[in-house]
């Protein structure tokens, strides 16, 4: 069995979620994935791909059953993530909408928009 | 050569100076496109003749002189550029250089980094849960609008269609490449800082323009914008840019409360004679620099 890197086997339940027929149990999971995984393994990920928002589960009998997250959502949050950090260059690549105003122009627009 | 090199000179600084200007009293879709190409060619013509002018101080090293084939000693006697100045030429060449290489590195990461976001999703438009309000597209092809949670709640569905409207005009003209070359070009010569603007500020009005041809309302256009700029400055939690780059939003507006622009031909023909000179005097500069290495050529070309 190939050493596996922690982002690695993050990609891969990722991808075995995607390939899946629908929402996993872990142990469905693991199984899915070649190798000799701890089930533990494979739960301690799931829970990070939670906390991170990659997946989503809901309660199935006594235990979850996970899915990957809606991949325009996932887009969304990634999104969200560059929109909150402040990178010139990224600032400089985006066509945005509307720029900051100076305190002058915000008269000027407040007086516009009462005309 | 030193009149060919006066008059390139002449040129970018006339380009430099007057373009701005002009630019805003064209079209945008005018502006944005005449602007770029010209900022493209005067970044060009700046590199051009920084090269020409360090080559005559350079080529009088003697390794450079013995693989160039020509006589350090004839160079330095028929040279008509003083050393001095040519020596500046090279290192404003090397600093260019140096800017270009940098900047284009960091926009190109930058660009892979948005669109790594999206990849894996064909959805055209993002709702990004926000509290503030925002709208901006990614680069093309294939980029993507993204506005957040924040700006649709405090839109009217109209509105909401206006920002779209605009945002599918940056992706549909490729604006994002516009203002890439225009800041590569800035990067090259710094003296494009106010063209590069004036192209930021044509970009931004040619996609108001397409948006207001969109939803057939240039008051719901104008009103839209000034709206999300004063909800994006009350949810602020510090200025966001410097008041150097203000003004933009309410000349916006205004120019979307007046008729739409005319195209006045005489002002593009006077940018578009300048361009045309500009690359006449560069090419007359590259000219006359090669017929000064093949004047004190020591293998002479038969």
């Amino acid at each position: 069995m190939t050493r596996r890197t922690k982002g690695g086997l993050e990609r891969e339940i990722l991808a075995v979620l995607a390939a899946g027929p629908g929402p996993m149990t872990p142990a469905q999971v693991r199984d899915a994935l070649d190798g000799e995984l701890a089930y533990t393994t494979v739960l301690t990920v799931l829970s990070r791909l939670l906390e991170k928002g990659e997946v989503v589960r809901e309660p199935a009998g006594r235990g979850y059953v996970y899915g990957p997250r809606d991949a325009a959502e996932l887009a969304a949050r990634r999104m969200a993530e560059v929109l909150g950090e402040r990178d010139t260059d990224r600032e400089a690549v985006l066509t945005r909408f509307v720029d900051g105003l100076s305190d002058g122009d915000e008269h000027l627009l407040r007086s516009l928009l009462d005309r | 050569m030193t009149a060919a090199v006066v008059a390139a000179l002449a040129a970018i600084l006339a380009f430099t100076a007057v373009a701005p200007r002009l630019g805003h009293r064209l079209p945008p879709s005018v502006a944005a496109s005449v602007l770029t190409v010209g900022s493209v060619l005067v970044a060009g013509s700046t590199g051009v003749v920084l090269a020409v002018l360090a080559l005559t101080w350079l080529g009088q090293a003697p390794p450079v002189a013995q693989l160039a084939e020509w006589s350090p000693y004839a160079l330095a006697a028929a040279n008509p550029v003083p050393n001095f100045v040519a020596a500046g030429g090279l290192a404003l060449l090397a600093a260019a250089g140096l800017r270009v290489t940098i900047r284009a590195l960091r926009r190109g990461r930058a660009v892979m980094d948005v669109r790594r976001c999206h990849r894996g999703t064909s959805a055209t438009v993002l709702v990004v849960d926000s509290l503030r309000p925002d709208a901006f597209a990614t680069p093309g092809p294939g980029g993507r609008i993204v506005v957040t949670s924040a700006l649709l709640a405090a839109l009217t569905p109209a509105e909401q269609r206006a920002v779209i409207a605009h945002e599918r005009a940056h992706l549909r003209r490729g604006h994002a490449w516009l203002l890439l070359l225009a800041d590569l070009a800035e990067a090259t010569n710094p003296l494009l800082r106010h063209t590069f603007r004036a192209v930021q500020h044509a970009v931004e009005r040619w996609a108001d323009e397409d948006a207001a041809r969109h939803t057939g309302d240039r008051e719901l256009v104008a009103r839209t914008i000034a709206r999300v700029a004063l909800l994006r400055h009350d949810t602020a939690a510090r200025p966001m840019t410097p008041a150097a780059t203000g003004g933009q939003v309410p000349r916006r507006v205004r120019a979307l409360l007046s008729p739409r622009p005319r195209l006045r031909p005489w002002l593009a023909g006077t940018l578009l004679a300048l361009l045309t000179f500009s690359a006449v005097a560069t090419v007359a500069v590259e000219r006359t620099g090669d017929a000064l290495f093949d004047r004190v050529a020591t293998v002479q070309d038969r």
